[in-house]
């Protein structure tokens, strides 16, 4: 697995307001593979919090050690939830402990006046993309995910896109998307507008997870070159080559200024043997 | 009569730019249909609502300064404050007392004052809020004058953003032009010479708020002038067509836009003010 992100061209890398998680799970407790995208919403109050907060509840990852460390509360002291399955009374469920913990954060006391209106009247929200992947060592592996908004899976296997999820056309990208808020009040709407999607793995398939401007420019280049497209992507071997590629489709106007990321994941019949950290 | 495509993002880099004209005419002070008080202060508390609004929205983070994304002006035409008489000049008071654009972190950080005020929606309920702009009304209505000052801001503004979305001027007015010709030309020689302007995203927006004391049937965003009051046809032909990006905020406020509708509310209660400055000074904020 490996995660690729840069902030709009202009802005710091520190305001990056997306948001990206994986782990590759452990055989011997059984826990599968997890992995979640999503994008905070420009117009919200501490969206990029928000999105990481996502991100790393998907996957448990409340405490410092991770999902199977010892310690598994949380920085307000809670015995941290285990992450939800993708029923949706568990998503429910998952949704409304996020929004009460972003709602404690400790630092809001330290908002200004402003801050504090933002908070009330408008909150945050992010897009999301999640998924688990199942049956690796069987004879049917799989991957399930759920989705709200414009942050897509794509599921490709050699030069071929074998699904996307969810479905959007180039065009779709952008207008009013759909995020999980951090207001109560819209919970049930939100797990009511999830979209759900899985399918077959087999060995050598990549899973792309991208938000909004990477994952409409990929759209419209896989239906012009499918066959230039997924050799690019599966090549990229380092955060220079990922940005140098977003410089060169920025500056052509094919991409969209907005913050980027890509999560991609290589499914190979050996666990990995490496961890390369790019500084 | 737009030829632009409004597409520009606002950011940091890019920023917007918002200019309200606002009148402070005589009759401003009639009192506005079902509200208890005058046109003057109902306006002004929706101005100052639109500008928290705007605050609010570059608020992003604890401990994050505002966001740089507008530069924001109010003139008001009418009663002068600075120079006692009829004139145009800056709403803004206090520190911000006779400055034209204004960043606006800098606008966030200096309010004349913060107080409790009703509720725009629901007088039996207030908040505390910043307050940016009081009411004054008296004179006469130099619309004229007002564009011609708006103008001057926009050429030097757009001048220095060649390539950020187009400035927005907003009139609000209960009332008709009472100085036109002015300095040699008609209100609708300079409302062209305004929209002239343009970044390379499109021409300046120049939308028009009729306000009316009374009840009478509010048009909002019209396609065509037939059916409206005098000067309703007058402030149609003046106004700009509603560019993409703010026709889908008025349908997603849930207003019926027809193609070709133009930047004009008429007849229009305190509310229906707040909402039309809402979809007016709503722009791309993340690229489309």
């Amino acid at each position: 697995m490996v995660i690729f992100y840069a902030p709009k061209l202009g802005n710091e890398e520190y305001e990056w307001e997306d948001g990206a998680a994986g782990w590759c799970g452990d055989p011997a407790t059984g826990r599968n593979p997890r992995f979640a995208v999503a994008d905070g919403a420009t117009e919200g109050f501490g969206s990029a919090r928000w999105a990481q907060q996502l991100v790393a509840g998907w996957l448990g990852f409340d405490g410092p050690d991770g999902p199977d460390g010892p310690d598994r509360h949380d920085r307000y002291g809670e015995r941290a939830a285990a992450p939800p399955t993708l029923h949706p009374d568990e998503l429910r469920r998952w949704f409304a402990l996020a929004q009460a913990r972003w709602s404690a954060d400790s630092q809001v006391p330290g908002a200004s006046d402003l801050a504090r209106l933002k908070l009330a009247r408008v909150g945050s929200f992010a897009t999301l993309l999640a998924c688990e992947l199942s049956g690796l060592a069987g004879p049917a592996p799989r991957w399930d995910g759920v989705a709200l908004g414009d942050t897509v899976l794509f599921q490709v296997r050699g030069e071929h896109l074998v699904t996307q999820f969810p479905m959007l056309a180039a065009e779709d990208f952008g207008v009013n998307p759909d995020g999980v808020s951090t207001v109560p009040d819209r919970l049930a709407a939100s797990v009511g507008r999830l979209a759900r999607h899985g399918g077959r793995l087999e060995v050598g398939d990549r899973l792309y997870l991208a938000t909004d401007a990477f994952a409409q420019w990929m759209v419209a280049a896989g239906r012009r070159d499918p066959r230039a497209l997924w050799p690019a992507l599966a090549a990229l071997d380092h955060p220079g080559s990922f940005r140098a590629l977003l410089a060169e489709r920025r500056g052509r106007g094919e991409m969209a200024n907005d913050d980027v990321t890509l999560l991609r994941v290589d499914l190979v019949p050996a666990r990995a043997t490496h961890l390369v950290v790019c500084l | 009569m737009s030829q632009g495509t409004y597409r520009q993002p606002v950011t940091r880099s890019d920023p917007g730019c918002i200019i309200v004209l606002f009148d402070r005419s005589d009759s401003m002070k009639a009192t506005w249909s079902g509200t208890g008080a005058s046109m003057a202060v109902g306006a002004a508390l929706v101005l100052n609502n639109i500008l928290l609004d705007l605050c609010i929205t570059a608020t992003t983070e604890v401990n994050a300064p505002v966001r740089h994304y507008f530069d924001i002006g109010v003139f008001g035409y009418g009663a002068c404050l600075t120079n006692p008489g009829e004139g145009v000049e800056s709403a803004f008071g206090g520190s911000l007392a006779g400055r034209g654009l204004v960043p606006l972190p800098e606008l966030a950080d200096h309010p004349l004052t913060v107080r409790e005020e009703p509720s725009v929606d629901q007088m039996s309920v207030s908040a505390k809020i910043p307050i940016w702009v009081e009411p004054v009304h008296g004179y006469r209505t130099p619309m004229c004058e007002a564009i011609a000052v708006a103008g001057a801001h926009v050429y030097d503004w757009a001048t220095a953003h060649p390539n950020s979305f187009p400035p927005i001027v907003i009139n609000i007015t209960d009332g008709m032009v009472t100085d036109s010709p002015y300095d040699g030309a008609t209100l609708a020689d300079w409302v062209a010479r305004l929209t002239a302007i343009r970044t390379s995203d499109g021409p300046a927006l120049f939308f028009n708020i009729f306000l009316s004391p009374t009840r009478s049937p509010e048009v909002i965003f019209p396609a065509t002038p037939s059916g409206l009051p005098v000067p309703g046809p007058d402030l149609f032909g003046m106004s700009s067509e509603l560019p993409g990006p703010m026709v889908a905020n008025a349908r997603a406020d849930g207003i019926d836009v027809q193609p070709g509708a133009r930047g004009l509310a008429f007849n229009v209660g305190r509310s229906t003010l707040l909402r039309v400055l809402q979809i007016g000074t709503r722009v791309p904020d993340r690229p489309y």
